[in-house]
């Protein structure tokens, strides 16, 4: 089987301020990934301000593939307050769909981290549950269709 | 007809334009050959695209070739339609004739014969040689033209022109252009129509096994190439884009195996845009083409054409599209490949790429967002060249000179090793290189961050090197790895080492890094069979090194490669251009990112000022986001840019930003270190003080709960919580706060400043200023502001009562909570007189002043107390304040003054006090600082006038002002005395008091009874215990009394505001002789003798000195005096004056009238004027001169016998002024006392006036 790995996801909120990073390596090297979706926002800054280039105009949040590199993957997401949600996958073969959906289950993971009311709009997320169940839909990531 | 493959290459190299044939019958080419020539290129052709649409091209290349000539004449006629673009187009039949008869036999048969092959296009030139003045001649040629236009012309179609070689006809290069175009035109249509019959046939055998690409590719690059010969690059492009795709489909489906090609010497320099790379001869094979050859030969003829269309910028993004995956292509085909090839192919790939399309560009070829892209594209292209060379330079051991910073490790780290078949071996002579290399690593040390800030560095590699160059050797298992380890430096590779210390022989795959692809570690089946010694680093640097210098044949990329120095100037190269092509693009942070690896490489070589600025880019991306992780990274190097520029300002606020970045990312060592540097450098000599922002660091608030209220002018004491962001207590010099009143900015900003050095605690602490009086207004909390040492800093940040998350970067929300509000100017205090009626006079009394605090404390205040004329203290007498009860107050009021009677005996006996003046100041009690005091004061009101009653002949008030006193009061109160509260209050003060008088009775004896009415003014229950009356001069009590009356009147109480009356019996004194001697008396004394009893809440009470304790019943009487004035009865009028009646018929305005009195003389004129007096009167008449005229002597002296009832008239001529009752003159006689005058009528009288009567001459013509 493949390895269908994500190795961080991250929101970023709308101020482009990280708001939750997390690395899914075991290696200490977590801020080659932060540097990864930091730069990634100067793709997903330039769909959001040059719709008509991109050929497909905004009107979904999945924003697709921000990175065509060799070796990894970026994929980005727009949520309509203008929150990304940036993935960095080193799965080299991963279906839209699949992508689509775990953004969509991210989605509703942080739309229900950010209701909580002690949390401050505009501040990191730092909610354990948000986080462990982000680690269950990064873990499941892939499954459903490699199985 | 792969055969062709050859000769159509030679064809297709040889001819890029068009040609057009001339047949020359009549030997006319030289003549016109320039006037044809010169029509070249064609500015303006109109030509049909793949799908028949219309479409103009400009400057059509094309050439006139002469049929005769060789280039034509050696093709075969029957030549494969293969090749059919290099056809002539078109056909012009030069001819000409003079004879119509040479025409018909002649010319019109050779004619036939030329243009009897339909295929082609053709059309006639009739060129006239005829002089236009030669009429015959022009004649003769329009006659021999109109037969040719008849047997060659037809109705659909034009195919004769004329030329006049004298004087050609205007439009005839027009027509011939046009004639051309038309054969140009159908000639491709026809062309066009085969191509695309022969290519469906052959597309639908695709899957047949008959099926040959390169039929197909020749069919179709032909079909490409008449379409670029004739500039239709479009149709050409889309026949190559075709082309590709077929082509990959064919190698997709991997039929049989085909070898990929890519091992030829030189074939690692990228050829994708070198079309005559490699003849395709030489990478056909089995009817197709190899595919690293044929790829990047595909992809150059679309950029060739891309860049013929003017649009480089699809060559890049087209190209780079391409690069990454001909790459994924190589790395399919690696193991074959020789080492590295991939890598060295991209880099060379890149740069071609990027230079040709920079070349081609030109500014302002786009639209501005288009450029962004292509810049974009530019930079990405960069990008990738720069991993990839820095992927050789660590392979060959310069992966110490690359910084491993985040941007490197995530390009490096998750980017495969090469995966060739065989890891290359140690070349046998390379020892000595060997060595040097392990003289680098061994010298190579973990570079130590300024602050002695010590981080695991981030990886370059995907995995350990050593282990994967060993593994993919054929002998070498990876059980040896433990021992490798020992050889070499574990600091080398920051995080490969610990993941190879923990790595025990015994579970080698598990623990190694996941992060990257996934491998699998050798086999446990060969562990066994390694026989060969595996490979220490600087071993496979040096291999790697040879097998490189092997690969790459591009000398510069070789010596780029050679040494450390040339490698970086490479490197910065590459960062260069991918920095400064993401600048110009949307990808800032691309950008700036790339700016902190130069700067870097700066740095390290000592271009510090550079470096720094570069890093202050970076650092301003990453704090302006909140990306501290980053910033962390990356702020240090800052730190150490501006410490060693001696940028002490930019020093102080790097450490300041490093202090307030979140806590986790530093140590606390690390920050104590920080904050020592800040320390230092505060208290060392600084040129110039710097100021500093620490807004990030230090942040206050008021303190939680409703503001600080103030009274308008009181100073206070405001306390803020501070929080120090320091990791170690931190001393601040002074420290100031300003406040800024919400309503106005400019106008209420207020620094409150502390006197004396704070010592900061980490986290939280409260500081309490002094606030000195303040506007009214509210107030929030502007700017902190203080001095350590040397440095002035300030922080314009607000925490909201909790520390500042640090990822509150842009949050610098205005307070909008006030910390203080400061009322407007209202009354604090009010002082009011308590009594509310007069006191009496010339008796001391207290006044009573009611203190009212409103909802403000009275503490410590002082009250001066300045009394005005006539008016003084007794300053013997204590003065005594006792708290108040208000009566008049709320009944809420009453019950909370009832709870605080209730709280406790102690305080209601303290709220009676007394007071001493001191220079005229009382100071209040405590207690009396928040309740209603009530202050007595001791004062008497002087008065040197004795009271004087009225009697019913002259009566007579006594004004209220003469018993008015003032006390100006002034109190100062509030925290510093800065409140002052003035009013001046008056008492009124009267005599107990008032006496009137009348004459109750005129008995026959001449006994007067005289009634001395007594009023009370005040408001006290008055005791007369004994009353006389001292009479004056010229009366006596009768029978001798002693004036008093009867003694069963007294006591006489008197309610108050009341009445009495007391009788006394007088008489006038008859004989006043005896009396010469005493002393004249003017006025009669009443003296009354009482006792008052009254409140002071009141009014007039006792008078102050007299309510001193005493035994019961001893009471000290007050005696008042009043004067009386007595007049003497009229008793003996000497003269009569009267005033005669008027003339009956009444007055009238302006009218002269006679006014008349009548003096007559009562009595004899004695004894007593005699001497001065004869019988002379003086007489006066006095009038109102606004109502009478008076006509004759006013004053004079008229003389009346002595004697009695001597009478004498006086007339005076009057005449009145005004109509109505008027007061008449009146005589009056000056010499003579009034008493002795008697007048008739007595009093004063009017008289009428009537109004003029009517005149004709007072009317008014009409």
């Amino acid at each position: 089987m493949p390895e269908k790995m994500i190795v961080c996801v991250a929101v970023v909120g709308h101020q482009n301020n990280p708001l939750y990073i997390q690395s899914f390596t075991e290696a200490d090297d977590a801020l080659k990934l932060h540097h990864i979706v930091h730069c990634s926002l100067d793709v997903v800054d330039e769909r959001v301000n040059n719709p008509k280039k991109s050929g497909s105009p905004l009107n979904e949040t999945f924003l697709g593939l921000l990175y065509p590199t060799e070796n990894y993957k970026v994929y980005g997401y727009l949520t309509n307050t203008k929150v990304k949600f940036i993935v960095v996958t080193t799965d080299l073969d991963v279906r839209d769909a699949d992508v689509r959906n775990f953004f969509r289950r991210f989605h509703a993971a942080y739309v229900d981290a950010v209701s909580n009311p002690f949390h401050v709009p505009g501040k990191k997320i730092t909610s354990r549950t948000f986080a462990e169940r982000v680690s269950t839909i990064v873990k499941s990531f892939g499954l459903s269709s490699a199985g | 007809m792969a055969t062709f493959l050859a000769q159509f290459q030679t064809i297709k190299n040889s001819c890029d334009h068009l040609v057009i044939a001339v047949e020359d019958v009549s030997d006319l080419w030289p003549i016109v050959k320039n006037g044809f020539e010169e029509r070249l290129p064609f500015k303006r052709a109109c030509l049909n695209n793949k799908t028949r649409n219309p479409v103009f091209v400009e400057k059509l290349t094309a050439e006139f070739i002469l049929t005769r000539d060789s280039r034509l004449r050696s093709r075969f006629p029957q030549e494969q339609p293969l090749f059919w673009f290099r056809e002539p187009y078109a056909i012009v039949v030069l001819v000409t004739c003079e004879d119509l008869d040479e025409f018909k036999t002649i010319l019109k048969p050779r004619l036939k014969l030329i243009v009897q092959n339909d295929e082609r296009e053709w059309f006639i030139v009739f060129v006239s040689k005829a002089h236009p003045n030669d009429d015959q001649a022009t004649k003769l040629a329009k006659k021999v033209y109109a037969k040719l236009e008849v047997e060659f012309s037809s109705k659909k179609r034009e195919r004769c022109c004329k030329l006049d070689i004298h004087c050609p006809e205007a439009n005839f290069w027009e027509d011939l252009e046009s004639k051309i175009m038309e054969s140009i035109r159908n000639t491709m249509d026809r062309r066009v129509q085969f191509y695309e019959d022969e290519i469906r046939k052959l597309s639908e055998l695709r899957f047949m096994p008959v099926w040959n690409f390169c039929n197909f590719f020749i069919l179709k690059e032909s079909l490409a190439f008449l379409f670029e010969m004739a500039h239709l690059y479009e149709d050409a492009l889309r026949e190559y884009d075709e082309l590709e795709l077929c082509y990959l489909e064919t190698v997709n489906m991997i039929v049989k195996h085909r070898d990929f090609g890519g091992v030829d010497r030189g074939d690692d320099q990228a050829a994708l845009l070198n079309p005559e790379n490699k003849p395709l001869t030489q990478i056909v094979q089995d009817e197709s083409f190899r595919e690293f050859e044929f790829r990047q030969y595909m992809f150059s003829c679309q950029s060739k054409l891309l860049f013929k269309l003017n649009r480089p910028l699809e060559v890049a993004s087209r190209g780079y599209s391409f690069i990454i995956s001909f790459s994924k292509a190589l790395a399919l085909h690696e193991s074959i490949l020789p080492f590295c090839m991939r890598e060295v192919w991209v880099i060379t790939a890149c740069l071609d790429l990027i230079n040709a399309t920079a070349s081609h560009y030109k500014d302002g070829l786009l639209a501005p967002d288009i450029e962004k892209e292509f810049y974009r594209l530019l930079g990405d292209l960069y990008s990738l060249c720069r991993v990839k060379f820095m992927r050789l330079a660590y392979l060959i051991g310069y992966g110490i000179e690359i910084e491993r910073s985040p941007v490197n490790s995530a390009s490096l780290s998750m980017l495969p090793w090469p995966k060739p078949a065989v890891w290359p071996a140690v070349p046998p002579d390379a020892s000595s290189e060997i060595f040097a290399k392990e003289k680098i690593i061994l010298q190579e040390t973990l570079r130590v961050k300024h602050f002695g800030i010590q981080r695991k560095s981030l990886p370059l590699e995907p995995s350990l090197l050593l282990r994967e160059a060993n593994r993919r050797r054929a002998s070498l298992s990876a059980g040896n790895m433990f021992e490798m380890f020992e050889g070499r430096p574990i600091i080398s590779d920051g995080s490969g080492s610990d993941a190879s210390i923990k790595m025990s022989p015994l579970s080698p795959p598990q623990k190694v890094r996941t992060s990257s692809i996934s491998r699998t570690n050798s086999s446990p089946g060969n562990f066994e069979s390694s026989i060969d010694r595996p490979m220490r680093l600087a071993e496979i640097y040096v291999a790697a090194d040879h097998a490189l210098q092997h690969t790459i044949s591009n000398p510069d990329l070789l010596k780029s490669l050679s040494s450390i120095e040339e490698f970086e100037i490479k490197y910065l190269d590459l960062t260069k251009g991918a920095a400064d092509n993401y600048h110009r693009s949307w990808w800032k942070r691309h950008g700036v990112v790339l700016d902190g690896e130069i700067a870097a490489v700066c740095f390290k070589h000592g271009n510090i000022d550079l470096a720094a600025k570069s890093y202050e880019k970076v650092c301003a991306l990453y704090a302006g986001e909140g990306w501290q992780d980053l910033l962390a990274e990356v702020l240090p190097n800052l730190a150490e840019c501006q410490k060693i520029l001696n940028d002490q300002a930019g020093y102080l606020s790097s450490c300041v930003r490093l202090l307030s970045l979140d806590k986790g990312l530093f140590s606390t060592k690390e920050r104590q270190s920080f904050q020592s540097e800040v320390i230092h450098l505060a208290h060392s000599e600084m040129k110039h003080p710097v100021p500093l922002d620490v807004s990030s660091l230090i942040t206050f608030s008021g303190n939680p709960g409703p503001p600080l209220e103030l009274c308008d002018g009181d100073p206070g004491s405001l306390s803020v919580t501070v929080w120090s962001g320091f990791p170690d207590d931190i001393t601040l010099d002074s420290l100031s706060l300003t406040l800024m009143a919400t309503y106005n900015g400019d106008e209420g900003v207020k620094a409150l400043k502390s006197s004396f050095a704070i010592v900061l605690k980490p986290g939280r602490n409260t500081i309490t200023l002094d606030l000195p009086p303040q506007r009214p207004g509210s107030y929030v909390l502007g700017v902190l502001t203080g001095q350590i040492g040397h440095l002035r800093f300030r922080s314009h940040s607000f925490s909201k009562g909790a520390p500042a998350d640090s990822d509150d970067f842009m949050i610098y929300e205005k307070p909008t909570r006030p910390i203080l509000k400061v009322f407007k100017p209202r009354a604090l205090v009010d002082l009011a007189a308590a009594i509310s009626s007069a006191l009496l006079i010339n008796e001391p009394q207290w006044v009573g002043i009611i203190i009212r605090p409103m909802n403000y404390s009275l503490k410590g205040a002082v009250l001066h107390i300045d009394t005005g004329p006539g008016l003084k203290i007794e300053e013997s007498h204590v003065i005594e304040m006792e708290s108040y009860v208000d009566v008049s107050q709320s009944p809420a009021d009453m019950a909370r003054s009832d709870v605080a009677h209730k709280d406790g005996s102690l305080a209601v006996d303290k709220d009676f006090e007394q007071l001493r003046l001191h220079d005229g100041r009382i100071e209040f009690p405590g207690w009396a600082n928040n309740v209603t005091s009530i202050l007595w004061i001791p004062v008497c009101a002087i008065s040197d006038r004795l009271a004087r009653g009225s009697s019913s002949v002259t009566p007579q008030r006594q004004s209220i002002v003469d018993g008015m006193r003032t006390i100006a009061l002034k109190l100062e109160f509030g925290v510093s005395h800065n409140q002052i509260f003035e009013r001046t209050l008056a008492v009124h003060f009267t005599e107990p008091f008032h006496v009137s008088t009348r004459i109750a009775d005129k008995c026959n004896d001449g006994t007067l009874l005289l009634q001395v009415i007594v009023q009370s003014e005040v408001k006290a229950t008055l005791t007369i215990y004994d009353a006389w009356l001292d009479l004056q001069d010229g009366f006596v009590h009768t029978r001798k009394g002693d004036g008093r009356p009867t003694s069963g009147l007294t006591p006489l109480i008197i309610s108050p505001h009341s009445r009495a009356g007391i009788l006394f019996s007088i008489c006038l004194e008859m004989s006043n002789a005896e009396d010469e001697a005493k002393a004249p008396r003017p006025d009669s004394i009443l003296n009354l003798r009482y006792g008052i009893s009254g409140d002071r809440t009141i009014g007039a009470h006792l008078p102050v000195a007299v309510e001193s304790p005493g035994p019961e019943g001893v009471r000290q009487d007050l005696i008042f005096r009043s004067a009386l004035v007595l007049q003497r009865p009229v008793l003996d009028p000497f003269l009569a004056v009267g005033f005669l009646p008027l003339p009956s018929g009444g007055l009238r305005v302006g009218q002269l009238v006679s006014m008349k009195w009548r003096v007559e003389r009562l009595r004899d004129f004695e004894e007593e004027e005699v001497s001065k007096h004869n019988d002379e009167v003086m007489y006066e008449v006095n009038a109102n001169s606004d109502n009478w005229m008076i006509a004759g002597r006013k004053r004079g002296h008229v003389s009346v016998s002595t004697k009695q009832g001597s009478r004498i008239v006086i007339s005076i001529l009057c005449m009145p002024l005004v109509a109505g009752y008027v007061r008449p003159p009146q005589l009056g006689l000056p010499d003579v006392e009034e008493a002795n005058i008697s007048c008739n009528p007595a009093g004063p009288h009017l008289v009428c006036v009537l109004p003029p009567p009517l005149s004709s001459s007072f009317c008014i013509p009409a």
